[in-house]
């Protein structure tokens, strides 16, 4: 009872790294390149739940300054501020991989990637 | 895409998803949101639409020339909000310091610099994110 | 005024970045103009304010007049002045050289694309150098991998694709790693600032130990990968190999040594050196690194491309100068520190003098070098130079560094590290001599055997002789960087 308890509270961590080691399994063994992008964007949104969740605090509201209430306790806002630079970092490393992805495909044909090194292979091995 | 019923509802749509994006940026300071979220609604936007009309007529809207001075207005302007703080005091991206009007929170023209640092990332945003999807759209013609 | 020169650096690298697209359109010469001005901006103010540092004092900056605590630090002691100007000097000269070599490897209209990309790729790492806050740092590191993936697929050939998307996944996950240990610290720290983090880390270490241990393990991991250290290295071959010249000399010779100069950063200033002693961590590194001295050597020996042997003895150099800081001592960090700066003047000679090998007689097999020496000479001499500084010939600075090196081993009384550095140097000897002795003693098919100076343009033949001169000198000289050196390394462990 008291281990299901400590789990409820600190879900968030657990989910996080879980997320991260599936996220982790899927770039290492699957074999389709899109598959792999998939796998690296579970891996960030992984830390993003890690990130945020440290920085709440207990019974705190959202921090936007009411002004009739001067003692109040607030949520920690530095987080999402750093997390939202992550989300825009993430964005642009997902457009960069899609846009190699889409010249390989019409280079090699095909999205496997170990198709792909058999091809590389016996061309450079013709030099 | 060439459906009737498409372009027609994104005709109609299409200002109304800009004007909240443009309510997002303006209002940075105050709500949640800024830049990069307020940036990227204007950027989707644009890409309803040349999903919708064809890559042509986008082009036509945005060509490439505006894009790329844009982006570079938006670092430059960034890096001049940071030297009026320079000039005047000696602290780069000074806000109290420098000079800038605080006002009074909750109000539209307040916090000094953020809302003008706040505009300058909106547009460099909405700006990439078009510049990008019409980059990889053009790969596939 | 000349305390903010450092910020003038970064502000003027940015601007000239974001200027190129505008004012070039497509002609060259514009280009050129623009890159000359700003190299010589940021090389002359980095050179003056290391001066200002190592005369006055060291200082930091906070942007906004915020308090350290709240606000995004920039520190400017001897450490990050210093390789503030090797990264200057160094990129300097390779852009130099560039704009002659680079009309044979991309197409006309990327020519702007390409120099905005080695710009921002500058402003990161000069970023990278000075910050003191993690988040910032980690920033940084996001917008440097991005753009030396760029630099490598700038080139439209299959395997270009090929070698940056792989180079791609592999930073992220490595970044990924570094940006977790980043959130375990701050977890129970509170703060991002590695001075504060500083104040703190013995009642942190006290109260939540386990913390410590898993960030350390994470953000080590995460910038092992990034910085090629042996078992997972695996991008670096075809990365290298495939790139553009100018491309490969500057990841090769400065974006792998600019994650060595944060793995430092991280493991003295942020959690100390008896901590990390404490967790047993140096004796990993330097196996980890002994192992990677006789691997990449042993990789490198069967090579047939000259420039996927050059990137292959990459990943033995950062063996040394790992198992130099693994040492955790003042003389293994300061050898690790001038092994830093000769390797990457050494390694920039060899790359930029194979590119101008491939330039002129396009050659890239290592069996066809036969009499080149003949019919290049001045390219064969730096070449030689460099390659007899990487196996150790004294005279060159390659000898200083392994000198230091093996001092720093004695000291510390692990003398099994010296048996594996003379094995590392006799296989260096192995693949570097043989290329040497080809170009001069033997012939090639023409039988041509009388010397004279090639026609390269002269923007391209300078640069080599001018790092060619640094890397005698600095073996004759070594105190000339190493009084600088030891200025840092007190800033470090104290």
């Amino acid at each position: 009872m008291e281990l299901l308890t400590s789990i409820l509270d600190h879900i968030n961590y657990i989910g996080a790294a879980a997320l991260f080691v599936i996220g982790l399994y899927t770039v290492l063994t699957h074999s389709n390149l899109l598959k792999r992008i998939i796998g690296i964007n579970i891996m960030e949104t992984s830390i993003f739940l890690f990130f945020v969740s440290i920085g709440y605090v207990s019974q705190g509201q959202s921090p936007i300054i009411q002004l009739s209430e001067t003692t109040a306790i607030y949520v920690n806002p530095v987080p999402s501020a750093l997390i939202l630079t992550g989300i825009v970092v993430a964005v642009s490393i997902t457009a960069y991989a899609l846009s190699l992805i889409i010249k390989l495909y019409k280079a090699y044909d095909t999205l496997d990637y170990f198709e792909i090194m058999e091809k590389s292979q016996e061309v450079s091995s013709n030099d | 895409m060439d459906d009737l019923i498409v372009k027609t509802i994104t005709r109609l749509i299409v200002p109304f998803i800009q004007l909240y994006g443009i309510y997002i940026v303006l209002h940075g300071h105050l709500s949640p949101g800024g830049g990069f979220s307020g940036g990227a609604i204007l950027g989707a936007s644009m890409i309803l639409f040349t999903l919708s009309f064809g890559l042509e007529e986008a082009k036509k809207k945005v060509p490439h020339r505006i894009s790329m001075l844009v982006e570079t207005g938006g670092i430059l302007w960034y890096i001049g909000v940071g030297m009026i703080g320079f000039i005047s005091v000696g602290v780069l991206w000074g806000n109290k310091i420098a000079g800038f009007d605080l006002g009074e929170p909750g109000r539209l023209l307040s916090a000094g610099m953020i809302p003008l640092l706040t505009l300058a990332i909106g547009a460099k945003v909405a700006s990439t994110m078009i510049t990008l999807f019409h980059t990889v759209i053009e790969e596939d013609e | 005024m000349i305390r903010m020169l450092p910020v003038f650096n970064l502000l003027v690298l940015l601007a000239t970045a974001v200027l190129i697209p505008v004012f070039s359109k497509r002609v060259f010469t514009k280009i050129k103009q623009i890159s000359t001005v700003a190299m010589i901006f940021a090389t002359v103010s980095s050179v003056i304010s290391l001066a200002y540092v190592v005369q006055i004092e060291g200082y930091s900056i906070v942007f906004g007049g915020y308090t350290s605590a709240i606000g995004i630090e920039l520190t400017i002691d001897a450490f990050s002045a210093l390789f503030a100007v090797f990264i200057s000097a160094l990129a300097f000269l390779i852009i130099v050289y560039s704009f002659a070599d680079i009309t044979h490897e991309i197409d006309e209209d990327q020519y702007g694309s390409y120099y905005t990309l080695v710009f921002i790729l500058l402003f990161a790492m000069m970023g990278m150098t000075y910050t003191n806050d993690l988040f910032n740092m980690y920033v940084f590191m996001e917008i440097l991998s991005l753009t030396s993936c760029a630099i490598i697929s700038i080139k439209r050939k299959k395997a270009n694709y090929l070698a940056a998307l792989r180079y791609l996944v592999l930073n992220t996950i490595g970044s990924l790693s570094v940006l977790m240990g980043i959130a375990l610290i701050y977890m129970v720290s509170g703060h991002l600032n590695m001075g504060q983090i500083s104040l703190i880390i013995r009642d942190i270490w006290q109260l939540y130990p386990g913390n410590i241990v898993v960030a350390l393990g994470f953000i080590l991991t995460g910038l092992s990968i990034k910085a090629a250290v042996f078992p997972l290295h695996v991008w670096l071959p075809d990365a290298h190999s495939n790139a553009p010249t100018p491309s490969s000399a500057l990841l090769s010779s400065i974006v792998v040594k600019v994650y060595v100069i944060a793995t430092i950063k991280l493991l003295f200033k942020v959690v100390g050196a008896d901590i990390v002693t404490s967790l047993q961590i140096p004796p990993v590194i330097t196996i980890v690194a002994a192992l990677g001295m006789i691997m990449g050597s042993i990789f490198a020996i069967g090579q047939k491309d000259i420039k996927r042997m050059l990137a292959y003895s990459s990943v033995a150099q950062i063996g040394y100068i790992f198992l130099g800081i693994g040492l955790m001592s003042e003389q293994g960090l300061s050898a690790a520190l001038f092994h830093v700066i000769s390797h990457g003047f050494m390694k920039s000679a060899l790359f930029l003098s194979a590119g101008a090998i491939i330039y002129y007689k396009n050659r890239r097999n290592i069996k066809l070098f036969d009499g080149l020496g003949y019919q290049m000479p001045v390219t064969m001499i730096i070449f030689s130079f460099a390659a007899l500084g990487m196996v150790g010939i004294p005279g060159f600075s390659g000898f200083m560094s392994k000198f230091y090196l093996l001092v720093a081993i004695l000291e510390a009384g692990v003398p099994f590290y010296l048996g594996v550095i003379l094995v590392s140097s006799y296989l260096n000897a192995v693949y570097y001599l043989p290329i040497i002795i080809s170009a001069f003693l033997k012939e090639d098919k023409e039988g041509v055997r009388t010397m004279k100076v090639e026609k390269l343009p002269k923007s391209m033949l300078v640069p080599l002789i001018i790092i060619g001169v640094v890397i005698v000198s600095i073996g004759f000289y070594p105190q000339l960087i190493m009084q600088f050196i030891e200025l840092a390394v007190a800033t470090l462990i104290n």
